[in-house]
């Protein structure tokens, strides 16, 4: 599936190039309206470079279409994680369990910032965090914490009993406001001659 | 079917699909927790050309004269899920009925977010 949507991605950004070099060539002079003339002739009473040209146009159709219907049908297949009440089905879109753990990163103040990504699995639910941590957190404790939080939220809150499976991978750390602080006053200019007062 | 007839002494009664996806919206967003009616695709566009608010409920009459709606809905944090969508399915429920004397079939939640704080 990636390699189609980066062969999709290609083929546009190639064809974009193309158009954008041609007018560029256009208006620098290089090629003359009537190269452009000659070569559409060419293509016309030859049989051969007329079917080739076809079947290049038929090609870029079904490329477009297929690219467009990659495209749609990730939009339109969203996956959730379902259970059925006396009324009838409940359906839970994965992208509202990832909202709900995006809200975790307010009760952890080491952790700066989290970027869940959530997979319903026969095993389970599999919770994917992505996050950048303060400088001054105990990482070993953070990311148990995290995945006992985690856990526990998402069983509250969704009523789960699926086997809630939390890997956590650290991104980044970065100094926190504090320590940036603290290294700020330290390099505080002193004021030349400063330590001279008056006697 | 586009809408839900019934015949009285005088003539027809029919209800369409908007009106039972209307108080089906109302009736949702009763409840403590829902914090709005999810979205579509087709809603959002006909949003942006019309700018009015379009119900993204799903409505459809069977052929036992049975309907099915399917709600999608944005929760608010904090609340319990489940017991939000079982509220949400009874409410509508009660409100259909009461207002419209249609058999429900099935009220199908679908929770597309939760509120972004």
């Amino acid at each position: 599936m990636r390699i189609f949507k980066v062969l999709g991605i290609l083929f546009y950004a190639g064809t974009i190039i193309l158009v954008g070099l041609g007018l560029i060539v256009l208006s620098l002079n290089i090629l003359q309206p009537q190269d452009i003339n000659n070569l559409l002739t060419y293509t016309q009473y030859n049989l051969n470079s007329r079917i080739i040209v076809g079947l290049i146009g038929a090609l870029l159709i079904l490329i477009s279409f297929s690219f467009a219907q990659l495209i749609l049908g990730r939009f339109q297949s969203e996956k959730t994680i379902a259970f059925t009440t006396a009324s009838g089905e409940v359906t839970i879109a994965l992208s509202a369990v990832e909202d709900l753990i995006k809200r975790l990163a307010g009760i952890i103040p080491e952790i700066r910032e989290l970027r869940p990504d959530v997979i319903a699995t026969k095993k389970g639910i599999l919770v994917d965090l992505r996050v950048v941590l303060r400088s001054e957190a105990n990482i070993p404790e953070i990311t148990a914490r995290l995945q006992e939080i985690t856990k526990s939220k998402i069983q509250e809150v969704l009523g789960l009993e699926e086997q809630i499976i939390t890997r956590i991978h650290v991104a980044k750390i970065i100094a926190s406001e504090e320590k940036k602080r603290k290294d700020f006053d330290k390099q505080e200019p002193t004021m030349p001659f400063g330590g001279y007062g008056r006697v | 079917m586009h809408k839900e007839e019934s015949r009285t002494d005088l003539g027809l009664i029919k209800i369409h699909k908007n009106v039972v996806a209307s108080i089906a919206s109302l009736a949702a967003m009763e409840v403590d927790g829902v914090k709005q009616i999810g979205k579509d695709l087709r809603s959002g566009l006909l949003e942006l050309i019309d700018r009015k608010t379009v119900a993204s409920i799903k409505v459809e009459f069977d052929k036992n004269e049975e309907v099915k709606i399917e709600i999608p809905l944005v929760i608010k944090y904090g609340f319990n899920v489940p017991e939000i969508a079982n509220r949400v399915q009874e409410n509508v429920r009660q409100a259909l009925e009461k207002m419209t004397n249609l058999s429900i079939k099935d009220i199908d939640i679908n929770i597309q977010g939760i509120e972004r704080g």
